[in-house]
């Protein structure tokens, strides 16, 4: 007897990727440049996140012939993104064979009020959550994997920073609550109350949680692992920098190693030039990403 | 008596909470340093390539393969079988140390990645297989432990055992069990 993509299956995907770096490429030659630096999966972008924000424009799912050609090659899991509430371009990844979707807010919106019903799809989800009850709501539709929201295409951390901070606040409130006010929080914070019982009893999160968003250095991969986060996504970070293989390596070698200074400060060596940054405060209200979702 | 679980990258940690359950002391190891007093071994599943790759870093598989072939009790769960394994398809051959045949990514993609009935032992349990590798043949000194309808999904060599899927997203008490008497003894398997 097997039974295909089972929840426990979807997030156990997810499980695999623990201590791991996912990172943003755009063709078969920074995808396999991914996977020689011990990336343990490839997201499959049309334009990374930097050059979206830049170029401005509705931002849609990245084209079938770069999808398919970041699959033929590698052998690591690849990710593809889908607009928030795009479910037909969920069903098109799903067909395409991808192992992972991430329903990004990178991408412009296709739904204003609702997400994409995901339970209904056999490839898993990892969405982006600002909070704890963003992050339940998305678990409740589904989602086998929850990453920050951090401001994509900065490579500015404080918002990925934000919003690790805050769902360990939410997690930590919801594990030391009375079973009473259980109800009466769920409803607080805009959240489904079978997830907001299960945190209550697992403690954490039913389900992995990434950093993501402004990424762009070992030592930020080190900071977001040793915040809790259970891996790292980085995205213009490693292809917008000087010396995007060396960035790379040195990133996964901080994320397995991330609570070693010495090791931190031998992989940051040499490593040429960061991408150039953008201060959150420049950024136009309309312009901030993690605003995206609902 | 300590197990050492590799924590390069992967599930560790659910095999760490195999091993609270069963109340079985641990180290991580991400380094060489980390070895020393381990007298049982853990290789989790993950990403093989990125494990290989992390540890160039550092050396840390000549000393692990040191430490295997001293004969301590070892267990690989998928990519921890990719990593045990003499010879790899579509990938690459690491610690090499059970004479088997495995192919990467041999049950499909993600989306062919299921839940299945396996024999364990003469014992029945659903356990999941994500991406998981192919057991394609292998040698004499080699017996099999596990099955799923005509596959061979577990083998044992010696002081060696590795799986195709991931006993530790289920501890059942029959693994439990057999988890730790054979952390303790080595082999104490029944044969098929």
């Amino acid at each position: 007897m097997k039974i295909e993509s089972t929840f426990k299956i979807k997030k156990g995907l997810a499980e695999m990727l623990k201590g791991g770096v996912i990172m943003d490429v755009v063709n078969a030659e920074q995808a396999v440049i991914a996977e020689k630096s011990g990336a343990v999966a490839v997201m499959a972008l049309e334009r990374i996140p930097a050059d979206i924000r830049a170029e401005g424009g509705v931002a849609r799912m990245s084209s079938v012939e770069t999808i398919q050609e970041v699959i033929d090659s590698v052998s690591i899991p690849v990710m593809a993104k889908a607009r928030i509430g795009h479910f037909v371009e969920a069903q098109m990844l799903e067909s395409l064979g991808i192992d992972f979707i991430d329903e990004s807010e990178v991408l412009t919106p296709a739904d204003d009020k609702n997400h994409i019903y995901k339970h209904d799809i056999k490839t898993p989800f990892v969405n982006g959550a600002t909070d704890i009850g963003e992050a339940c709501r998305r678990i409740g539709e589904g989602a086998a994997m929850i990453r920050t929201k951090g401001e994509a295409g900065t490579g500015n951390v404080i918002e990925a920073v934000k919003h690790m901070r805050s769902m360990t606040d939410g997690i930590n409130k919801i594990k030391t609550s009375d079973q009473n006010e259980l109800m009466s929080l769920a409803k607080e914070i805009r959240a489904p109350f079978d997830v907001v019982k299960d945190i209550h009893e697992l403690g954490k999160l039913p389900v992995v949680n990434f950093a993501a968003g402004g990424i762009a250095t070992p030592a930020d991969a080190a900071l977001m692992m040793q915040l809790g986060c259970d891996g790292v996504f980085v995205g213009s970070g490693i292809f917008k920098s000087g010396d995007p293989k060396e960035r790379a390596e040195a990133i996964v070698i901080a994320t397995t190693n991330y609570n070693d200074p010495e090791k931190l400060i031998e992989v940051s060596k040499n490593l040429g030039e960061p991408m150039v940054g953008i201060n959150i405060d420049d950024l136009d209200e309309a312009e901030k990403l993690a605003k995206r979702g609902w | 008596m300590k197990t050492g679980v590799l924590a390069l990258q992967g599930s560790f940690y659910d095999h760490v909470q195999s091993l609270e359950l069963i109340g079985q002391d641990y180290v991580l190891i991400k380094d060489t340093a980390d070895l020393p007093g381990v007298n049982s071994l853990i290789l989790p599943g993950g990403e093989s390539t990125s494990m290989i790759k992390i540890q160039e870093n550092n050396d840390l598989f000549s000393g692990l393969k040191k430490l295997i072939e001293s004969g301590i009790p070892t267990l690989g769960t998928c990519a921890g079988l990719i990593l045990l394994a003499k010879d790899v398809i579509d990938g690459e051959t690491s610690l090499g140390v059970l004479n088997t045949v495995v192919e990467r990514n041999a049950y499909g993609r993600q989306n062919q990645s299921f839940e299945g009935l396996v024999d364990l032992m003469g014992n029945k349990e659903m356990y999941c297989f994500i991406r998981a590798p192919k057991i394609l043949s292998y040698e004499d000194s080699v017996s099999p432990i596990a099955t799923i309808e005509n596959d061979v999904v577990g083998v044992i060599e010696n002081n060696i055992v590795g799986l195709s899927f991931h006993p530790e997203l289920t501890n059942d008490n029959l693994y439990l069990d057999w988890l730790s008497s054979f952390l303790k003894d080595g082999v104490n398997v029944r044969s098929l």
